[in-house]
């Protein structure tokens, strides 16, 4: 991963991680807030509620007390005070009252419980009410919750009871109000708030017990474990409860018990608040959020680009000139941009250049001085073998001039054959260093690497076994599954040639030339190895100078040919020798020319005859 | 035995007479004017032989084909026999065959002439199959699979009318009145969800072989709502109308000329079959034991009913204060403690379905819920599905009423029987009173039917109708009744009888 990529990333994290943190916070305090606000809801809604009930059980109270006071209550209690008083009278008398004073339930109780008159229990009449006698101070009393019985079911009531005394006979007025979903519609409910009753008149859950403002309420059975737990232990609880998938459907119930006359469980109230609203608003929250990180993603992109792009870009100039110094432009420069540290590190960098450079340039006026007089002396050594036969044989014909015509005309001969040989010397001389200056540029097609070798070997073969020369035996390690590259099959021709011609030099004793070719994945490796005498360290590290030679008739252009050759396909060329033992030489050259038009085998230059190209091998 | 058990009843409308007298005396008869009837039962048939035994509705239905049609014979104020379309009637010693001539010149509504042929098709229709009629000189002849010394009784009462069937399925009488509008109940057109209740208009039948009535149109509202009656009345919209017992006392506050009959329904309770054997035996008599049927009498009812013991009353067997019904809730209890698990009653409740219709009753039935609660019973009330009280209907337990419609106790107990205990066929002598008695003491003490309440009929009748004369099994005879003009819309007759009119009525001419 590059630095601009780490930098790139740190930057974009860490504004997704500043973004997701307001979110987060946004979210957390906004649903502590609706939390809040909830509890308060519901807390007023406990307090509406207790208003309510309260209020109505005054008016109930009222209500009872109204009828208490009637004309027919004082005569029913005047009427059943008589000796053999006829009750049944007054059968309907309790319907009248709970119609007229807008009750739901009326009951009218003798002195000794004796149930009179049954607005919603008419049937009952004659039996015994003992729970109203039991009290003597009803008249302080307020309404309480009382389970009702009815003909087909019991019900929840919020019931007064009152007592009329004419004389000495007293009788108990009952009336109450049927606490269902009319009363839970008549609680002014904020939006999003329900308000449910449990009427609790079985010892066991009972679905239908459970009554909203509307009437039944859909899935009841989802309370049972709530009003289960409030069966056997009565206190305030809060559940929330999911109807769906949907966390939006989510409502949380804070359910309160309510209590009967003697502490009995006798309803469970059960106020509802949606979680809808929260979870709209979160959604917005988040629906905002994934567009703000969105926005700041893209911002964060364009933003760690150009940061990224700010900070590493005198850092890969850098390391751009530092490539450039590796490849040789010792001379680079890089921009400064800026007195910071990166700056700094520029222009330090380009005074390093700048010494390197000057160095360089030291170095290579120093290298071309040796190498001038080197070639001097080469070419002071290789022009002075023939000039030395030369000055002799002129010399000779002076001295000749007083020799006989015959005489003369021998060395005459003599003379003249010698000096064509000496400048047919010279002129071979001076075309190799012709050649040397003239080397083309290699034109590339698919060649097979194998049977060049092989023909540089078979070249030389007659040689290598030629009677009264030191034997040379030759060994090849070639890979068969080599495949064909992309080269000049002439200059690798030639600089085979040279490698061979330049291992035979080294074996004067003869010896065993070995070839070996193997894949290197990209590219091809070639080892041509001597078992000759081998070179020194200093040699090896000469060897490629040209003019350079360690040979006593040597031009030092073999080498420097080979490695021109080897440079001119991309490839590079080493030595490795042990003194006594012999020397390698390992080319590798890649298999493929980038960018280089590859001509078809076809079209490629034919090679040259046999013994053309060992005329141009050179050592 | 028949005068002996009817004997009170001619007592009592002995004085009932003697005092239509006295109110005929302090004004004339006067003809004209519309008597408007409201009947609680919400529909009627005038065709006898749709009529389902002892139901209420039939009763109603009684009540308005007798003023289309007549019988043969009729049972006066002093319990005696008298001619209505027959005038003689004869029968052989096994009283098996009968004779009876009919009466010369009595013409149907349509002016058409009564001929036997008339009479035996009717009777034959509605005797049943253990009678055979046939036609004879100038009469017709009844011949009875067994004895029936009781065919008078049954003659002179239930569905035996004489009436004459047309083709197009109309059926016409020779009663003082005819059929001139009937409309069925409907739902109203200003409110869909109401139902308008069903109306009948009858006019007076000018050439009635007993005379005119003195009223021109007798309009039936049936359906009405109990409450509605008895306010219809008050304010003067009802001439006549039927009082539920439980509303007796409210009209008598209020002023009302309250008439009752005789005990004329049967309330009680009838178990299916559905409870085995020997479980059903003790929640039998578990709840028979736990009813109280005073209070529903006295309390609930407030004194306007009789509890019953029996299932025919006192008037009709003669011998109903033999039977006792004593509760004792300590003997249901023990019951109630020894029945085994898994019987309806002591874990289940034993569903109570009230199957005759009305507030009234479905309070009766939770009194017996009540009841049987004291007794460890759980009963549980459902309401009924329609207003019929079929014996098929299923359910364990069954509140009904039981309208007695016939004069013969062995017709009563037979028809009541055949109704609601399989069917089944009343052995021994039809009309033997120990007999009679044995077999109602068997069917009582198999405690499948357990009798609560008699409640007698009651209606409500408005100062301005006079001359109310019904018998005390339930006959209004309201050919009888005349109205006063104090309503000018209602009434523009003369006070004359009708010039046109042959036979103008002479009050009390019919029996």
């Amino acid at each position: 991963m590059t630095f601009r990529t780490k930098v790139f990333l740190i930057f974009l994290i860490t504004v997704l991680a500043s973004v997701s943190l307001v979110v987060y916070g946004v979210t957390f305090y906004t649903q502590r807030a609706f939390e809040q606000m909830d509890a308060g809801r519901t807390h007023a809604l406990e307090v509406q509620f207790g208003k309510e009930f309260a209020q109505r059980g005054e008016t109930i109270v009222q209500q009872v007390e109204n009828i208490t006071n009637a004309d027919v209550t004082v005569r029913m209690v005047l009427d059943l005070a008589r000796p053999n008083a006829d009750a049944s009278l007054y059968l309907h008398d309790a319907n009248g009252a709970a119609q007229s004073h807008g009750l739901d339930f009326v009951e009218f109780v003798n002195s000794d419980g004796t149930l009179v008159s049954s607005a919603q229990y008419p049937a009952r009449v004659g039996y015994k009410n003992d729970w109203v006698t039991s009290s003597k101070n009803w008249d302080a009393t307020g309404a309480f919750l009382k389970r009702e019985e009815l003909p087909d079911a019991a019900a929840l009531s919020l019931t007064a009871v009152r007592t009329q005394t004419v004389g000495n006979k007293t009788i108990y007025i009952i009336g109450g109000r049927r606490l269902d979903q009319n009363f839970l519609a008549s609680l002014e409910l904020p939006e999003g708030m329900r308000a449910l009753l449990y009427k609790n008149l079985e010892p066991t859950f009972v679905a239908s017990a459970l009554t909203d403002a509307n009437g039944g309420v859909p899935q009841a059975e989802t309370f049972q474990s709530l009003i289960e737990q409030i069966q056997k232990q009565p206190q305030d609880l809060t559940k929330t409860i999911s109807w769906n998938h949907d966390p939006a459907s989510a409502e949380t119930f804070h359910a309160m018990p309510l209590k009967g006359r003697n502490g009995e469980l006798l309803g469970v109230l059960l106020l509802g608040s949606s979680a809808k609203e929260l979870v709209l608003l979160k959604r917005e929250i988040l629906k905002i959020a994934a567009v703000v990180s969105l926005a700041a993603l893209v911002i964060g992109l364009l933003l760690s680009w150009w940061v990224s792009r700010r900070i590493t870009r005198p850092v890969e100039e850098l390391a751009n000139g530092a490539r450039d110094v590796a490849s040789g432009r010792w001379d680079t420069k890089i921009d400064v941009r800026g007195s910071d540290e990166i700056g700094e590190l520029a222009v330090a960098f380009n005074e390093m250049t700048g010494t390197l450079a000057a160095q360089k340039e030291k170095l290579v006026q120093t290298e071309r001085v040796a190498a001038w007089r080197e070639l001097a002396r080469r070419l002071a050594h290789e022009l002075r073998n023939p000039l030395f036969p030369l000055q002799i044989t002129v010399e000779n014909l002076q001295r000749a001039r007083q020799l006989g015509p015959q005489q003369f005309q021998e060395v005459f001969t003599e003379a003249t054959a010698t000096l064509k040989a000496e400048f047919a010397n010279l002129n071979s001389i001076v075309t190799r260093f012709s050649d040397f200056s003239k080397m083309p540029a290699p034109e590339f097609s698919k060649v097979n690497v194998n049977e060049a070798l092989r023909d540089a070997i078979r070249l030389f073969e007659p040689q290598f076994t030629a009677l009264g020369k030191p034997h040379i035996g030759t060994e090849y390690f070639l890979s068969d599954s080599l495949p064909e590259i992309d080269a000049d099959s002439e200059l690798l021709h030639k600089a085979f040639q040279n490698l061979v011609l330049n291992a035979m030099d080294a074996m004067p004793a003869g010896g065993t030339l070995s070839l070996r070719s193997s894949d290197g994945g990209d590219t091809v490796r070639i080892e041509i190895s001597d078992t000759g005498k081998g070179l020194t360290t200093e040699e090896c590290s000469r060897l490629f100078t040209p003019y350079y030679t360690t040979k006593q008739l040597g031009t030092g252009l073999g080498l420097a040919i080979v490695q021109s050759v080897v440079s001119d396909h991309h490839g590079t060329i080493s030595v490795s020798s042990e003194e006594g033992h012999g020397t390698t030489f390992r080319i590798e050259l890649p298999k493929r020319q980038g960018g280089t038009v590859i001509k078809p085998k076809a079209e490629a230059t034919p090679p040259e005859k046999e013994s053309e190209r060992a005329a141009t091998a050179t050592d | 035995m028949k005068f002996t058990r009817l004997s009170w009843l001619a007592a009592t409308n002995a004085a009932i007479v003697a005092l239509a007298c006295l109110g005929a005396q302090a004004a004339p008869p006067r003809y004209g004017g519309t008597l408007h009837i409201k009947l609680r039962a919400s529909s009627f048939s005038l065709d006898p032989r749709e009529w389902a035994p002892g139901s209420l509705s039939s009763a109603a239905s009684e009540k308005l084909a007798s003023l289309v049609y007549d019988r043969l014979v009729t049972l006066d104020d002093y319990a005696r026999f008298q001619p209505a379309l027959a005038t003689e009637w004869t029968h052989d010693a096994t009283s098996r065959n009968w004779q009876f001539k009919l009466r010369s010149a009595v013409r149907f509504s349509d002016g058409s002439m009564l001929t036997p042929a008339d009479a035996v098709a009717a009777l034959q229709s509605t005797l049943g199959k253990g009678f055979e009629v046939t036609a004879a000189e100038n009469g017709i002849a009844i011949r009875a699979a067994h004895s029936t010394p009781d065919l008078l009784e049954q003659l002179a009462s239930g569905r035996n009318f004489i009436f004459r069937r047309l083709l197009a399925g109309t059926l016409l009488g020779t009663g003082p009145f005819f059929v001139t509008e009937s409309v069925a109940a409907a739902p109203s057109e200003a409110n869909p969800s109401a139902i308008k209740p069903a109306r009948i208009k009858f006019q007076a039948n000018e050439g009635a072989w007993s005379g005119r009535p003195f009223v021109d149109f007798v309009e039936v509202i049936l359906g009405e709502p109990p409450l509605r009656q008895l306010l219809d009345l008050q304010v003067g919209k009802a001439d006549i109308a039927e009082i539920a017992p439980d509303l007796v006392r409210k009209g008598r506050q209020e002023g009302l000329r309250i008439w009752n009959s005789a005990p004329q329904t049967l309330v009680a309770l009838r178990f299916d079959d559905t409870l085995a054997a020997p479980a059903s035996d003790q929640i039998r008599e578990a709840l028979w034991l736990a009813l109280d049927r005073d209070t529903m009498a006295n309390v609930l009812l407030q004194r306007e009913a009789q509890p019953a013991d029996s299932l025919l009353p006192q008037w009709l067997s003669g011998y109903a204060f033999l039977f006792e019904s004593p509760m004792n809730l300590q003997r249901a209890r023990e019951l109630r403690a020894a029945f085994p698990a898994g019987v309806p009653g002591a874990t289940q409740p034993l569903r109570l379905r009230v199957d005759a219709p009305g507030d009234l009753f479905k309070l009766m039935g939770e009194r017996v819920a009540v009841n049987a609660r004291q007794a460890n019973l759980l009963v549980q009330v459902a309401l009924p599905v329609s207003g019929n009280n079929s014996a098929a209907s299923a359910g364990g337990l069954h509140l009904f009423a039981w309208h007695y419609d016939s004069l013969s106790p062995h017709s009563e107990l037979e028809d009541f029987v055949k109704q609601l205990l399989d069917a089944r066929d009343l052995p021994g002598n039809a009309t033997d009173p120990e007999q009679l008695f044995a077999q109602e003491r068997r069917l009582l003490e198999e405690r499948r039917i357990l009798p609560l309440v008699l409640l007698p009929e009651y209606a409500g009748i408005r100062a301005n109708v006079h001359n109310w004369n019904a018998s005390p099994w339930g006959d209004w005879r309201l050919a009888d009744v005349w109205l006063d003009s104090e309503d000018p819309m209602t009434s523009k007759a003369p006070t004359s009888p009708p010039k046109n009119n042959p036979t103008a009525r002479n009050p009390g001419a019919r029996p």
